[in-house]
C-alpha cells in the first residue's frame, strides 16, 4: 500500500506575523467570492422577480445593451422569465449544493481515515481498498449510475457529489494521523491518559484542519463542474428548481435565437470556479507546502 | 516480475469485483427489482410470479452468487426499452465513441506534454506563464461551455462547422476539439509540475555540474523520470476513452456509449447502466494494469526480478 | 521491599517483511528482558541505537504488550493499553521524549498542555497549579502563555517535564531526554532531573546512548546489546571495570584524559536485529570470542562483586581477560 507522503506536521500560523500584502488576484477572488455568498443569502431580496414569474409579452428579451429595457437586466428566457432573477436563485442553488457537498465529503472522508489511523488491520485495509476502489473509477460514472438506480431527489443529488474527493481526505487523515499517534504530540498526550475522543478531537483533528480546509478549496470547484455538468444532462437538479448547470442545459435550446439565457450562468460558473481554484493556490502556498 | 505481474492481475480483478459487488448492493439498495421492472401498475400477482421465477425470495446471498454468474456468462441483461440484450446496444455505440476520444487523445498527448515540458523548461518565463493561464482556463472553463461557445462561434455565428450529429468527419471536428483541448490543459499543468519536480533533483544539478550539456540532462535524465508520473494520467485518460466523452456526446448530439448512457439514465434503464459501469470498470482496470506494468520498465527500482544492483 | 515495577522476560517481535510477497522474518528487539525498578531509585539504560532500549520504555510504562514475559506494576499485571483502568494508570506512570517539539502540540500554549494531564485525570487544574508546575521545572509563570515553538529546546523539555509531573507520578521514563538538546543545555536538565527525583522520590528509568549522562544520575546501570542486557550492577563498578567485553568497548570510547590503555575499536557489522548472530549475539564484533559464544547463548549470571554478566569469558578465571583489555 502506497503510504500517504504527507507526514510531515502541517505548518501552523504564529499568531503574529507580518502581513503580506494580498496579491490582486487573490482579491479580485475573494470580492468575486463574496459577492457570490451574498447573492446567495439574500437571493430572496435582491432578486427582482420570482424564478418561476412569466412575462409572456416579453419572451426571449434581449438583455440590457443588447436592445432590452431596464425591466429585464439580463434578458428573459423562451417562457419571459426574467434571467437574472433565476441566475440568482441558481447561484443558490449551485453554491447550496456544493457546500453541503463539499462539507459532506470532508466529513465521510476524513473520519474513514481517521478510523483507519485508529485501529489499523482490518479496518485500515477495508477503507484503503475502498480507496482504491473509488480512485479506479471515473467519478462521474459512479455517479450516473447511482442515479439511474436510486432515482433523483435534491438530498441524494448532494449526498452523491458529497463523495466525489472523498477519498483525498481519507488518505490526508490518515496519513497524519498515524503519522502524529507514531511520534508525535498525538502519541504523547495518549501516555498521557486521554480518551481517543481527546486526542483526536482536541489534538489531532485540529492540527490537520489547515489541510483538510485546502483540500476542501480544491474540491469545491470539481463539485460546482460536477453538479453543472449533471444539471446540464438533466440528472441533476430538477425542474421547477434551477442551478447553473440546468439553466446553461435549457438556454442551449435558444443557443441561435438567444445566446444571453446560456452565456449568463457559463460565465458565472467560470468566474466562481476560477476563483475558487485561485484561491486555493493562494491558500496552498501559505499555510501548506507539504500539499501539492 | 512474475510475482509483480501476478500482483497486480489480482488486484484488477478485485476491482471488477468490486464494481459487480456494487452494482449489486445498489441494484437492491434501490427497491424491489421486481416492481422496478415490472412497472408500477403491474398486478400483484404478476410481481409474485416474478420474484418466485427469478428467485428473488431466496437468501441474498444465493441471490449474489447468481447475479457474479450470470455476469461471468456474459449475461448482462436486456434494456427494458426495446428488449435488445444490453451488451449488444452497448458494442454498437463504442465505435463512435472512440471516433471522438481517440483523435482527442492524440491532441491531448500532442498539445499537453509538449507544452507541459516547455513551460517547466522556461519556468517563469512569458511561455511559462501563458501554459498555465491556458491550463488554468481548461479546468476552470467545463466541457460542456466549451463546446457550446465552440457551436455559438463557429456553427451559429460563422457557419463553417455543423452544431451536431454524426453524418461526415465534419461533424467531429467540434467534439475532438472540445475533448482534446480541456484535456491538453490538464495535461500540461500535470507535465509541468512532474517536470520542475524532476528538474529540482539532485541528481539533475550533479550531471549538469559535472559538464554535461543541458540538452542531454534533459533528454537523458529528466525526461525519463518525469515519464513516469506523466504515465499515470495518460493512463486514466486511455482508460476513460469509453467513459470520457458522457457530456461532449450530449452536447453534439454524437450518438456514442456516453449518450447512450445519459439516455439510460434518465430511463431508469438499468441493464443498459449496468453494462456501461463494467465496460468502463474494465477498461479502467486493465489500462491501470498496463500503466503498472510501464512502471516496471520505466523503473528499474520496481523491477521484483533481481538482476543486480546498479 | 517490594519492587515498584518489575519486569520478567519481555520479549518483543516484530514482523519484517522483504518486499510485497516477500517472506516475513521476524525480528526480535527484544529478547528476553529482565529488570526492577525500586521506589525512588533510577536505573539506567545504555546501549547503541536499535539495541531495545526505546522499545524496553515502552513496555515497561505499559503502552505496548510484551509478546513474552511480564511487567507487573506494584506487583499487578499492567492493564491492556487503551483501556479505562490503563488510562487511569497513566497518571502514575510518566514519560519525557527525547523531542520535546515532537511531542508537544503546537497549536496549544505550553500552560494548556501543562494543564491538560489535570483535567484528563479530574483534579484541579486551574492557573495556580500550572504555575506552581512552572516553576518548579524552572520556567517562569509567563512562559505559560507561549506557544513551543517560542520556547528555547531547553525550555521545551522542561515544559514535557512539568507535563509529565503534573499528576505525581511514581515512575517517570526518560527517554534519551538530553540527545536532542545543545550541549550547553544538558547539564542543567540532568541536574534538574536530579533534583526534581530527590524532591519528589519517585522512580525513574533513565535511556540513553550516553554513559556518562546515565552515571551521574543512576543507581544502576544495565548494558544493552542486539535486545539482552548484557551486564547489570553499580554505576561505578561498571564504568571502572566493565566485565561484558561489550561493556568495555563503550567504556573505552568515553574520552578520558588520565586512563591508560586504549581505545577499542569495534570490528564487524553494527548489530542488525533482523539477522541476529547465533550464540552470543556479540560474538562476531567480540576480539576475545571463543568457539563456545558462537553456540551458546551466555545467560545473565551474578558476577563476584554482585553485578550481572552475560559472558561465557567473564565467568572465567579473572587474569584471563585483564589482559584482553586492550585490543
Amino acid at each position: 500500500m502506497p503510504e500517504a507522503p504527507l507526514l510531515a506536521p502541517p505548518v501552523v500560523l504564529a499568531p503574529k506575523r507580518t502581513r503580506r500584502r494580498l496579491p490582486l488576484l487573490a482579491i479580485f477572488a475573494l470580492s468575486w467570492l463574496a459577492l457570490m455568498l451574498a447573492t446567495a443569502l439574500l437571493a430572496d431580496v435582491i432578486a427582482p422577480y420570482a424564478y418561476t414569474a412569466l412575462d409572456l409579452r416579453a419572451r426571449l428579451a434581449p438583455p440590457i445593451g443588447f436592445g432590452g429595457d431596464l425591466r429585464h437586466l439580463l434578458g428573459t428566457d423562451e417562457l419571459g422569465r426574467d434571467v437574472l432573477a433565476r441566475l440568482i436563485y441558481s447561484i443558490r442553488t449551485s453554491l447550496l449544493i456544493a457546500f453541503g457537498a463539499t462539507l459532506i465529503g470532508a466529513a465521510i472522508g476524513t473520519s474513514l481515515g481517521l478510523l483507519a489511523a485508529h485501529f489499523r488491520g482490518l479496518v485500515e485495509q477495508a477503507v484503503l481498498a475502498l480507496v482504491d476502489f473509488s480512485a479506479s473509477l471515473p467519478f462521474l460514472i459512479l455517479a450516473l449510475s447511482v442515479l439511474a438506480f436510486f432515482g433523483n431527489s435534491l438530498g441524494l443529488f448532494v449526498a452523491l457529489l458529497g463523495l466525489h474527493a472523498w477519498e483525498r481526505y481519507a488518505r490526508i487523515a490518515r496519513g497524519l494521523a498515524i503519522g502524529a499517534n507514531a511520534q508525535g504530540y498525538a502519541a504523547a498526550v495518549r501516555q498521557l491518559g486521554a480518551t481517543p475522543w481527546r486526542i483526536y478531537g482536541q489534538h489531532i483533528l485540529p492540527n490537520i484542519a489547515s489541510t483538510l480546509i485546502v483540500s476542501m478549496t480544491l474540491a469545491f470547484p470539481e463539485i460546482i463542474l460536477l453538479e453543472s455538468g449533471l444539471s446540464f444532462l438533466g440528472l441533476g437538479v430538477q425542474p421547477p428548481e434551477t442551478s447553473l448547470g440546468s439553466m446553461v442545459g435549457y438556454g442551449r435550446e435558444y443557443l441561435t435565437r438567444a445566446p444571453w439565457i446560456l452565456l449568463a450562468p457559463a460565465s458565472v460558473i467560470v468566474i466562481t470556479t476560477f476563483c475558487v481554484s485561485a484561491l486555493g493556490d493562494w491558500l496552498r502556498d501559505r499555510l501548506d507546502p507539504t500539499l501539492n | 516480475m512474475l510475482r509483480f505481474l501476478a500482483s497486480r492481475l489480482f488486484r484488477a480483478a478485485l476491482t471488477i469485483a468490486m464494481v459487480v459487488t456494487f452494482a449489486f448492493i445498489v441494484l437492491r439498495l434501490s427497491g424491489d427489482p421486481a416492481q422496478i421492472i415490472m412497472g408500477a401498475d403491474a398486478p400483484p400477482e404478476a410481481v409474485v410470479a416474478f420474484r418466485a421465477a427469478w428467485g428473488l425470495d431466496d437468501p441474498l446471498w444465493q441471490q449474489y452468487f447468481r447475479y457474479f454468474a450470470a455476469i461471468l456468462n456474459g449475461d448482462l441483461g436486456r434494456s427494458m426499452r426495446d428488449g435488445r440484450d444490453a451488451i449488444d446496444l452497448v458494442a454498437e455505440r463504442i465505435p463512435a465513441t472512440l471516433a471522438l476520444t481517440i483523435p482527442a487523445l492524440f491532441i491531448k498527448l500532442a498539445l499537453g506534454i509538449p507544452a507541459g515540458v516547455v513551460a517547466a523548461l522556461h519556468r517563469n518565463s512569458f511561455i511559462d506563464r501563458a501554459v498555465m493561464a491556458l491550463a488554468v482556463a481548461g479546468f476552470t472553463v467545463p466541457s460542456f461551455v466549451l463546446g457550446l461557445l465552440l457551436v455559438l462561434v463557429f456553427a451559429v455565428q460563422l457557419g463553417w462547422l455543423p452544431s451536431g450529429g454524426q453524418e461526415s468527419w465534419r461533424h467531429a471536428i467540434l467534439p475532438v476539439i472540445t475533448l482534446g483541448v480541456g484535456g491538453a490543459a490538464v495535461l500540461a499543468r500535470f507535465t509541468r509540475s512532474a517536470m520542475l519536480e524532476v528538474l529540482g533533483q539532485s541528481y539533475i544539478r550533479t550531471a549538469s555540474a559535472k559538464g554535461v550539456p543541458w540538452g542531454a540532462v534533459v533528454r537523458n535524465h529528466a525526461l525519463p523520470n518525469a515519464a513516469i508520473p506523466t504515465v499515470t494520467i495518460v493512463g486514466f485518460m486511455v482508460g476513460s476513452l469509453i467513459a470520457g466523452a458522457v457530456v461532449v456526446e450530449s452536447v453534439f448530439s454524437w450518438p456514442g456509449v456516453g449518450r447512450l448512457l445519459v439516455v439510460a439514465v434518465a430511463n431508469r434503464d438499468l441493464a443498459v447502466v449496468q453494462c456501461i459501469l463494467l465496460l468502463v470498470a474494465a477498461t479502467m482496470v486493465v489500462s491501470n494494469l498496463v500503466v503498472d506494468l510501464l512502471y516496471g520498465v520505466l523503473d528499474p527500482r520496481l523491477r521484483a526480478a533481481p538482476q543486480g544492483a546498479h | 521491599m517490594s519492587a515498584l515495577l518489575e519486569a520478567r522476560d519481555l520479549v518483543r517481535r516484530y514482523w519484517m517483511r522483504r518486499g510485497a510477497f516477500g517472506r516475513a522474518t521476524e525480528v526480535r528487539a527484544l529478547d528476553g528482558v529482565s529488570l526492577t525498578l525500586e521506589r525512588g531509585r533510577t536505573l539506567g539504560l545504555v546501549g547503541e541505537s536499535g539495541c531495545g532500549k526505546s522499545t524496553t520504555g515502552r513496555l515497561v510504562l505499559g503502552l505496548e504488550t510484551p509478546d513474552g514475559g511480564q511487567v507487573a506494576f506494584e506487583g499487578t499485571p499492567m492493564p491492556p493499553p487503551g483501556s479505562r483502568a490503563w488510562r487511569a494508570q497513566r497518571a502514575r506512570l510518566q514519560m519525557v521524549f527525547q523531542d520535546p517539539l515532537g511531542a508537544l502540540d503546537r497549536r496549544l500554549t505550553i500552560g494548556s498542555q501543562v494543564a491538560e494531564p489535570l483535567l484528563i485525570h479530574g483534579r484541579p487544574a486551574g492557573a495556580a497549579e500550572v504555575a506552581a508546575l512552572l516553576t518548579e521545572v524552572g520556567l517562569r509563570e509567563d512562559h505559560g502563555q507561549r506557544y513551543p515553538h517560542q520556547l528555547s529546546g531547553g525550555q521545551r523539555q522542561r515544559a514535557v517535564l512539568a507535563r509529565a509531573l503534573a499528576t505525581s507520578p511514581d515512575l517517570l521514563v526518560c527517554d534519551e531526554p538530553i540527545s536532542a538538546l545543545d550541549v550547553s543545555i544538558q547539564a542543567q536538565v540532568m541536574n534538574l532531573l536530579m533534583e526534581l527525583q530527590a524532591r519528589r522520590g519517585m522512580a525513574m528509568l533513565f535511556i540513553s546512548h550516553d554513559l556518562r549522562a546515565v552515571r551521574q544520575v543512576s543507581d544502576r546501570v544495565a548494558v544493552m546489546y542486539l535486545g539482552r542486557i548484557v551486564e547489570e550492577g553499580a554505576p561505578d563498578d561498571v564504568l571502572r571495570e566493565p566485565a561484558h567485553p561489550y561493556a568495555r568497548a563503550l567504556v573505552s570510547a568515553l574520552p578520558h584524559p588520565g586512563r591508560r590503555g586504549q581505545r577499542i575499536l569495534l570490528s564487524g557489522d553494527p548489530p542488525n536485529p533482523a539477522d541476529r548472530p547465533t550464540g552470543c549475539a556479540f560474538h562476531p564484533r567480540c576480539a576475545d570470542a571463543v568457539a563456545r559464544c558462537r553456540l551458546e547463548a551466555p545467560a545473565l549470571r551474578p558476577h563476584a562483586d554482585g553485578r550481572l554478566v552475560a559472558c561465557h569469558l567473564a565467568h572465567a578465571p579473572a587474569p584471563q581477560f585483564v589482559e584482553m583489555g586492550a585490543a
